[in-house]
């Protein structure tokens, strides 16, 4: 699914933020990121969304070099990207279902089915009450399932998600990490850039650890186990 | 405030943007100076083909009142000079009719140069006769002022054409600046579409970029700002127009009024109307298309 290899990014003459990137996502697997803050998660998540080329190095998405893809090459494979940001970057003059919606309409799927998807993924995340009610008006846990329903409505074969339940309490929470976990099961690629070591212990998936710009993967005995019974 | 029931019709917030009414007075001043421009170019072609047709074919006999000798011949004697040598005219198979000009008809004709109550009977007015010819080729021309030089040897033919090729140059040259402002008028209004349309993409360029990491294709950004444009380029084009259009009335009426044939008239004919109310069709795409290809070229520097 994502490969990077020797991958170095630097923003304009300053010094490489990432260096010597090696990993490799495979298809459907489920992964969390993880490091001190100022590691550059969130330019490592910048590359694997398509916000930025590297500056060295080889970046493989979907089969393909990003290096060598036209920038109208790009725009398909970020459809096939589901981005839950961190600051979530809901459209402000856009009601939720037409925010969770919009991601639809890029593609140019029809209004029926637009609406009948997002009127029941709104449902699932606890807002069916809230379809046309402005962001400005939500509180931050309403704003993040709206911005994780909107990552989610494509069905996108990869999911990345920075700190998605950091306003959550608990229980949506866990709700939408069992969310992800079906995403994942249907085959989604999934990784979530995330501080709260307790979900990470609790769903015990792996983790790329970013620590100065570098990653190592780090995969728990049990998952180990898991894995070579035959589990995954 | 919390709901948003309204229909759905743009991704960005571009209606919401500020500068929007600058945008359609800017356009609207645009397409109005544009019509004008315009009007003028057609009303200087209409004139200038009137005037052409009017002196087509025909000539003016003059019989100097000053002799060869330099002897100023009386009233008498022009007048019998004029009688032969309008005989002479008419016998000739090039001429197809003259009309002898009248002393009062010299009169208004040298009006506006000399003013009115003078007592032109004690001025020495030369004879005039209007000639209508066949064709007026410089052989024509060439016999019959050898024909009238037999009756008067100071006798000669004006065929106007100095004095309307100098004005034909002189109106040419307005058309051409005519034409010339239109374009620098839509030149303006090219930049000034697409200087707002920059200033757009940057108040909104977070919303932009997202759009654009949603995986929206470039031209799928670009419609919104061609749409917004194309609106309010419409709007602003329409009023200027209207303007304009009351603006040429106006000029119209007053220039009927004058009754100066000389003048430009400004009353156009359903053609050229016709190619006027167009203009905001025409400012519209003009807008859509530099709204596509500025949102385009700022969209080529993201990645």
């Amino acid at each position: 699914m994502i490969r990077f290899e020797h991958v170095g990014l630097r923003y304009g003459i300053g010094p490489e933020v990432l260096s010597d990137i090696d990993f490799a996502l495979e298809p459907g697997s489920f992964h969390f990121l993880t490091g001190p803050s100022g590691a550059g998660k969130t330019s490592l998540l910048s590359l694997m969304y398509l916000g930025r080329r590297p500056t060295r190095g080889l970046l493989t998405m979907f089969g393909q070099n990003i290096n060598g893809v036209s920038r109208a090459q790009l725009a398909p494979l970020r459809q096939r990207i589901g981005m839950v940001f961190q600051d979530y970057r809901l459209l402000g003059h856009m009601s939720a279902f037409d925010n969770v919606a919009l991601p639809l309409r890029i593609q140019g799927r029809p209004e029926k089915e637009i609406k009948s998807n997002v009127h029941e993924l709104l449902e699932w995340v606890g807002l069916g009450d809230h379809m046309h009610v402005l962001p400005n008006t939500m509180s931050g846990g309403q704003q993040q399932r709206v911005s994780i329903a909107r990552a989610v409505i494509t069905r996108p074969r990869l999911l990345l998600a920075d700190e998605p339940t950091g306003n959550l309490d608990d229980e949506i929470g866990f709700r939408l990490m069992n969310l992800f976990d079906q995403l994942n099961r249907m085959g989604t690629t999934i990784l979530i850039a995330t501080h709260d070591q307790g979900m990470i212990e609790r769903f015990g998936h792996p983790k790329l650890v970013l620590e100065a710009g570098r990653v190592r993967v780090e995969e728990p005995k049990h998952w180990l186990a898991r894995k070579m019974q035959g589990v995954f | 405030m919390g709901s948003a029931r309204e229909k759905r019709s743009y991704d960005l917030p571009l209606n919401k943007s500020p500068g929007a009414g600058f945008l359609i007075l800017l356009v609207a001043l645009m397409t109005f100076l544009a019509m004008l421009a315009l009007a003028s170019s057609f009303a200087l072609s209409a004139m200038t083909s009137r005037w052409s047709s009017g002196l087509e074919n025909n000539v003016t006999a003059e019989i100097p009142a000053a002799a060869a000798d330099g002897r100023i011949l009386s009233a008498d004697e022009i007048k019998t000079l004029t009688a032969r040598a309008n005989s002479a005219l008419t016998g000739n198979a090039s001429v197809v009719s003259t009309h002898v000009m009248t002393g009062q008809e010299i009169a208004e004709l040298v009006k506006p140069w000399l003013g009115g109550g003078l007592p032109l009977d004690k001025v020495p007015l030369p004879g005039l006769i209007a000639v209508k010819l066949h064709d007026t080729t410089p052989k024509t021309v060439k016999t019959l002022e050898s024909l009238l030089k037999t009756v008067a040897p100071q006798a000669r033919i004006d065929t106007h054409e100095e004095w309307l090729t100098d004005l034909l140059r002189f109106t040419g040259a307005l058309q051409f600046a005519a034409v010339l402002l239109t374009l620098v008028i839509g030149l303006t209004t090219v930049t000034a579409v697409a200087g707002a349309v920059r200033s757009r993409m940057a108040v909104h360029h977070a919303e932009v970029e997202l759009l654009h990491l949603m995986g929206a294709h470039d031209s799928y950004i670009s419609r919104q700002f061609q749409r917004h444009s194309l609106i309010l380029a419409f709007k602003g084009a329409i009023c200027g127009v209207l303007a304009g259009a009351l603006s040429l009335m106006a000029i119209g009426w007053i220039s009927g009024e004058m009754g100066v044939n000389l003048l430009p008239d400004f009353r156009l004919g359903g053609g050229q109307i016709a190619a006027l109310a167009v203009l905001p069709a025409l400012v519209a795409i003009i807008a859509t298309v530099t709204a596509r290809q500025t949102v385009l070229k700022v969209l080529e520097q993201m990645p």
